[in-house]
This record gives structure tokens, sequence and C-alpha cells, in this order.
């Protein structure tokens, strides 16, 4: 850079403190919020899914190792959205349950219910932030995001793979996430298409790649993949969504109570 | 780029004006047109009738379907059949009554046409196709084949052998139909023991049959019921015995058979509980290890209640959770899990401890309140029936450091204090103790944890140090590494028999009759 652009650049800034950047501030957030709002609108409805999950792990070498989970999700208007979590495979952990009761702004509620002993175990909130099935995906990176639980900031627009995006800053709220914020990419379907995860050291720690998008129900669009790819470590996981299945009729206090662990298999 | 909608076109020339009811199957979706194409190819070749290559209608960028042409009638059906005789999933895609642009091959850019790419999942053919499946009953059988080793550096005070080799079988059948409104399971487990006659022996783990409500679950036969938050001490958990010939920690249990009936409600989940036959604990043999400083007789067990095994037992059971704090509330009455051991001298001359069972009534809590990172947890029981009524109670709390280590791993402190009234006087070893441990999660693809606890008696200074290991190797093997060493303690006289009374009476130094029995054990797992 030189110190003719450098000084322009300066200037440039001095203008905007000047003509009042915390109005334009302002307006980026407004707008970057904007987008979740309306991101979380095209994605309310649905009332309840089932559906079946693929886990791909790889690991720098290319070694593979595959989880098979079912996921059921259960809708709460104007309430955090309910997930159940069982684990196929690998048979070690057979049987094995998750049940997150979702908050709108406080952390949301776990409970792991662990076959071999019988035992439902409540989860501290800080171990959502750690590594899910030894995965590159938290727990929090699965959730679906509240949208108050994140501040925004709406950065630019820009083509990511030929289609035209929002890029909006979000910075979670919880001071457990893993993350200090999270750059997303969002197409003008309000899909989410990528997420740059950065870490505690501010550094680019994970992205995700979102793709294969199909519309269900004629309003829902879902992605097929899910690519997961951690710039520290060089492991990736590839989540393979399928067998969507929308309004099968699930039950709040049947299917998403701490009973229904017991009884997921 | 002509020729992959070609196909398409061909199809849909090839077909009847489409009505209401014509769908294409959908058998993938790419980002890259090629692989889709290669997809396509490989499907016509395997499935002898033309799959197609369509773009997700939003922009040709987006992706590409791999589709079948539009069909109807018999000729849907006969491609639905084809297509899961191949063992292949598919979904259908509703069709407008005339193929839009996009499938003609000019730009598909036109927002409209979303309609070619409905998902009808809600229409009902294909709803009914997905929810006939979730009807249809489901059942799974698994069977896991344990190989166990454990090794003593001594011998025990009677002479058992240093080695103990065991293989253990325990398989699961699981089956619920009616949308799962019906399920039930049957878990038999079996171990074969080298040297223990006792530890060679089978239990139905489970075997119920049960029925959900909206907002109920009803049980009857046999199940495991866990409750309890703390790590060392499971101070409330008492509706299943224990089996204490597979583990000293109380955490493997006896199938307890019962009509148990859960309400869940606003304001926490009721659960009924009526158990109509007792099952008595196991204990080590003669040549067992890990066992009392005689053997305990059980053969010849005395029962509080007339009617003996047959008595009734009866929960009850409330919890709740409110934000961050957890809790359960019970209510029970009946035959205690644990016997009192008497010692009796038989015509023989041997000496063995004879169980006897109480009936009791027992109140107790559980309680757990999480924040942050941190989980503050308490067990407390109030027990009338063995001896003048007493309480107990075992509290604690477990911070949770995450990404130490390495980033991954998480570290679990836990700090717990056991105190039972009845001090010396308790029938276990959790008294007054202090106990600390750190449990370590790798969260790495194999699952590796190590948990390494100490527990220390505060009033004899008496220790037990507690080390469990485990990772999976590869998606079907698990590798398993416990060990205990007993501390502070001395071996206790095996002769005569009135020193070895007044050992067996010894209550300040309980685990002295532990003292040779350190040990490490190996268990390799494979599941099927």
């Amino acid at each position: 850079m030189t110190g003719k652009s450098l000084a322009g650049g300066a200037l440039t800034l001095l203008a905007m403190l000047w003509t009042g950047s915390a109005t334009y501030a302002g307006i980026a957030q407004e707008q970057g919020r904007a987008v979740f709002v309306e991101l979380d609108r095209r994605n309310s409805g649905y009332e309840d899914l089932q559906v079946d999950l693929t886990m791909v792990l790889r690991n720098s070498l290319g070694a593979r190792s595959d989880r098979l989970l079912t996921i059921a999700q259960l809708e709460i208007p104007d309430g955090g959205d309910k997930l159940l979590i069982v684990f196929d495979t690998p048979k070690a952990i057979k049987g094995t349950a998750l049940l997150s009761v979702g908050h709108l702004q406080e952390p949301d509620d776990q409970w792991l219910y662990l076959p071999a002993l019988s035992r439902v175990k409540k989860i501290a909130s800080r171990n959502k932030s750690g590594p899910f099935l030894g995965s590159e995906f938290a727990f929090e990176d699965l959730a679906s995001p509240e949208v108050e639980k994140f501040d925004y900031q709406y950065l630019r627009r820009e083509t990511l793979d030929d289609v035209a995006c929002d890029v909006v800053q979000r910075i979670p709220r919880d001071e457990y996430s893993g993350y200090t914020r999270q750059i997303v990419w969002v197409d003008e379907e309000s899909r989410v298409r990528r997420i740059d995860y950065y870490d505690r050291k501010e550094s680019l720690l994970k992205t995700l790649t979102v793709s294969d998008f199909e519309l269900h129900e004629d309003e829902f669009w879902k992605p097929a993949r899910m690519f997961m790819e951690n710039h520290e470590n060089g492991k990736t996981t590839e989540l393979l969504w399928s067998n969507f299945r929308f309004r099968v009729g699930l039950i709040d206090e049947r299917d998403f109570s701490t009973n229904s662990l017991k009884r997921a298999r | 780029m002509v020729r992959r909608w070609f196909l398409v076109v061909a199809f849909a020339a090839c077909l009847p004006a489409a009505a209401d009811d014509t769908y294409q199957l959908v058998l993938g979706s790419f980002a890259n047109p090629d692989n889709a194409e290669r997809w396509a190819q490989q499907l016509t070749r395997q499935l002898r009738f033309p799959i197609g290559v369509a773009p997700l209608p939003h922009g040709s960028a987006l992706g590409y379907r791999v589709v079948t042409a539009p069909l109807q009638g018999d000729d849907l059906q006969q491609a639905i059949r084809a297509i899961r005789a191949h063992g292949l999933d598919f979904w259908r895609l509703a069709t407008p009554p005339t193929l839009p642009d996009a499938v003609a091959g000019e730009a598909p850019d036109v927002p409209e046409d979303r309609a070619a790419a409905r998902v009808t999942s809600r229409a009902a053919p294909a709803s009914a196709e997905r929810r006939s499946s979730r009807d249809a009953a489901q059942q799974n059988f698994d069977v896991d084949i344990g190989v166990q080793w454990r090794g003593f550096p001594d011998q025990g005070l009677d002479g058992q052998s240093r080695s103990d080799a065991s293989i253990s079988v325990q398989s699961r059948y699981y089956a619920s139909w009616a949308s799962g409104a019906w399920n039930a399971a049957i878990t038999p487990f079996g171990r074969y023991d080298a040297q223990d006659d006792h530890r060679t022996h089978a239990d139905l783990r489970e075997f119920y049959i049960s029925t959900v409500g909206d907002d109920w679950d009803l049980y009857v036969g046999s199940r495991q019921i866990f409750w309890g938050v703390t790590e060392f001490n499971h101070l409330v958990d008492i509706i299943n015995q224990t089996d204490l010939v597979e583990d000293i920690d109380g955490e493997v249990k006896l199938g307890q058979p019962m009509l148990n009936l859960s309400l869940v409600r606003t304001w926490g989940i009721v659960d009924f509980f009526v158990m109509p036959y007792f099952r008595e604990r196991t204990f080590p043999g003669e040549d067992g290890r890990l066992r009392h400083l005689v053997p305990v007789d059980d053969g010849d067990v005395l029962y509080d209640a007339g009617k003996k095994q047959q008595h009734v037992d009866l929960a009850v059971r409330w919890a709740h959770n409110l934000g961050p704090v957890e809790f359960g509330l019970y209510q029970f009455s009946g035959t205690s899990r644990a016997p009192q051991l008497f010692p009796v001298l038989r015509p023989n001359g041997q000496l063995v401890l004879r169980p006897y069972y109480d009936l009791i009534e027992q109140t107790g809590l559980d309680a757990q309140v999480i924040v942050g990172d941190w989980a503050f947890k308490l067990e407390a029981l109030s027990r009338a029936g063995q001896g003048n009524r007493y309480a107990a109670a075992t509290g604690g709390f477990e911070r949770t450091l995450v990404g130490v280590l390495g980033g991954r791993s998480d570290l679990g402190l836990v700090l717990e204090y056991i105190w039972d009234q009845r001090d010396d006087e308790a029938d276990s070893i959790y008294d007054h103790d202090i106990a600390i441990a750190g449990r370590w999660r790798l969260n790495d693809v194999a699952d590796s944890q190590a948990l390494l606890g100490l527990m220390w008696d505060v009033r004899t200074d008496e220790y037990i140090v507690n080390l469990e290991a485990s990772r999976r190797l590869g998606d079907r093997w698990s590798l398993g590494v416990e060990g205990r060493l007993f501390g502070g303690t001395n071996a206790p006289p095996t002769s005569p028999p009135a020193a070895v009374l007044d050992a067996l009476a010894d209550q300040e130094h309980k685990l002295d009759q532990l003292a040779r029995d350190d040990y490490i054990q190996l268990e390799l797992t494979r599941y099927f």
C-alpha cells in the first residue's frame, strides 16, 4: 500500500466518522440481522421433521470413519426448537441419544442417554463447543441457530461460485461458544452457502461449504451435503442428509422428553 | 450440454399428456454436471430404462438432478419397483403439465420454474409412501462379545488365582411397530468365567414390552432404571439389583421385573413402579476375587418379607427440570437391594456370610444444578427399616474444562464428599470419604477417554484408586482398561475362626478384606 492511498484511506475513515459512523454501523447491524430474520422465517413452519444423517470423518491422511444418525426435530412456535439425535453406528455407541431443548436466548439444555448404563445425563453447556462425535462439527454448528443468539454485521454482497450472496458477520452471544465470530454467505433463497468460523485466537478455524439443495414441501430448501474443513488439523467432516420426512406428526411430550431418549433406538 | 437435455425431452415426447399424478423420480443431486451425467449413465445401464439429468430450476449453477422421465400409473409403479429392487433411494418430483423451458435446454433462469422442482411429499402419494415406511415394524438385532482378563499382583487371601479370564455375550433384539406406539426389547447377557463359578452367570438385562401414548409410557417386563447424578457413590439408585460379580462399582445391574407407568406433565415426569419379583444380589464364589473375607452363601438367603422374593415393591418418583436445576424425588417401599451379611458357621466348620434382605422405606433425592462449566450435584436419602432410620448423602461438583491439552479434549474435574449418618456402622465403604477424579475425553474419532479417581476415607485413611479408560478400535471393536488399588489396608487373618469373625466385624477397616485384590482388567469387545 502506498503512502498516498493509506492517507486517502485515513481521510475516508475520518469522513465517515465525521458524518456519523454510528448510524452507518447501525444500518449494517440491522441489515445483517434482517438476512437472518428472513432465513429464520423461511425455515419456520415445518412443524416437525425426521432425517437420516451420515457423517463421513476423514483425517489429513484420508483415513475414513462413518457414523449414522437419525435426527428428529420439532418446531416450537415462539420457542427454541427441540432436537433428538439417535446414534446408530459405530455399534459401540448404538442407542446413545441426545436431546436438545433450544431456548431463544439462553443456552440450550441437553441430555445424553447412555444405554450401557441406562443413564440420562445432563450436559454442561460448555461441552457444546467441543467436537461432536469426534467430528469437525461442534454441536453448536448443528443446532438451528436462533436469531437472538448472535449480533450481526452486514459486510458485503458477493458472488460465491456464481451465486449472488449476502455476506454477514455474526458474533455468538453465548460466552461458551467456541467462536469469536462467523462469516456467513447467504444466497437469495435464504440458504446458507458457506460459513467461516473464527476461533478464540481470532484465526480462521473451519470452513463449512453447503451444497446440493433440494426443495421440500414446496417451501423448505434443505442441503443434501455439508462439508466442514478444519484448517488447523487438516481433518474434514462431510454430512450427507437424506430421507427428509416433514410433518410426520411428532409430539412434544411423547417424542422430545427425557423418556423418549430411553426408547430411541 | 445439449445431449443431456435431449434425453429428458425425449422422455417427454414419448409420454402422453401429463396428468396431475405425473412424477419424476429423483435419484440424486449433484453440483457437478459431469458427475450427474456419469451417475445417470450408470443407472440407465443398471435399471435398464432411461435416466436423464435435469438442472435444478433456480439457475443452472445450483445443481443437477438425476431423474427419470415424467411417469404415471403403471409405468410409475414399475419404475419404483425397479429402483427399490436395486436398493436405491429416490424421491418424487411433481411434474407440471408441460415441461418447463429449463428441461428443454434453454437458460433456466426463470424463477417461476421452481414449480418444476416442487417436492410433493405433502401430496398424497409421496407422503403416504414415506409414512408407510415409518408405520412398518422396525426391528434390529445386535450382538457383542467381550473377552476379559483380570490380573492380580497377589494371590487371594484364600489362595485364589492371580489371573482370571472370562468371556461375555450380550445380544439385543429390539422391535418397534405401529409408528413406534409399541416397542419390545430382549437383552440376554451371559458370562463364562474360568475361575469363579458364581461369575459364570446369565441374566435378562431387558425383557419388556411397552406402549407409548401422547404423554405417557407403559412398560411391562424387566428393565434397567438408573437414578442419580454423582460419580463415585450411586446412593439413591435403587430399582435394579447390583450384578456385583460383574463389577464392584455397582454400575452393572440385573434386569428388574416391573410394571412402570410414566406420565409426562408440564410440571415434570412422574413414574410409578410396581415390582412383583425381587432379584438377589450376585456375589463372587469361593474361588472368586474381589469378595468378602469369607464367601457369601447365596443359596441360603433370609428375607424380612413374608413372601420373600414375591413381595411386591413399590416406588413413585417425580423428576423435573427448571432452568439450570434438575431434580428427582422418590419414595421406595420394599425389599432393600443391599443385604445385611451375617457370619454363619456351617456344620462342616466353614464360615460363610448369610444375606438378609430387610424391608425398607426410603425417600431419595437427586439434584443437579448446571451453571456454565460447573455442575453441582447432590444425592440424599433417608431410610427406615435397617435398624434406626438414618440419612446419607453424597454431594459435590464437576467442572469441565474445554479445549485442554491440544485443543480438542476436555477435562472434567470431580470433587465429592460422601457422608452416612451411621458413620462406621454403615454397611458400605461409603461412610465418610472424600473423592476426587479427573475425566479426560479426547473427543477423537476413537472416542478415547480416561478416568482417574481417588476415594479416601478421611477417618481411617483407607483409599481406593480407580482407573477406567476406553477407546474404539475401528468401527466394530473397543478396548477397555480398568484398574483398582486398595490402599491403607492390612490383610486380615484367614484363621482361626474367632480372628476371622473379628475381622468381619471390623467396621473401621472395611477395605481390609480387599487388601490383596488390587487388579488390572483388560477387555476387548467386538460388536456384530
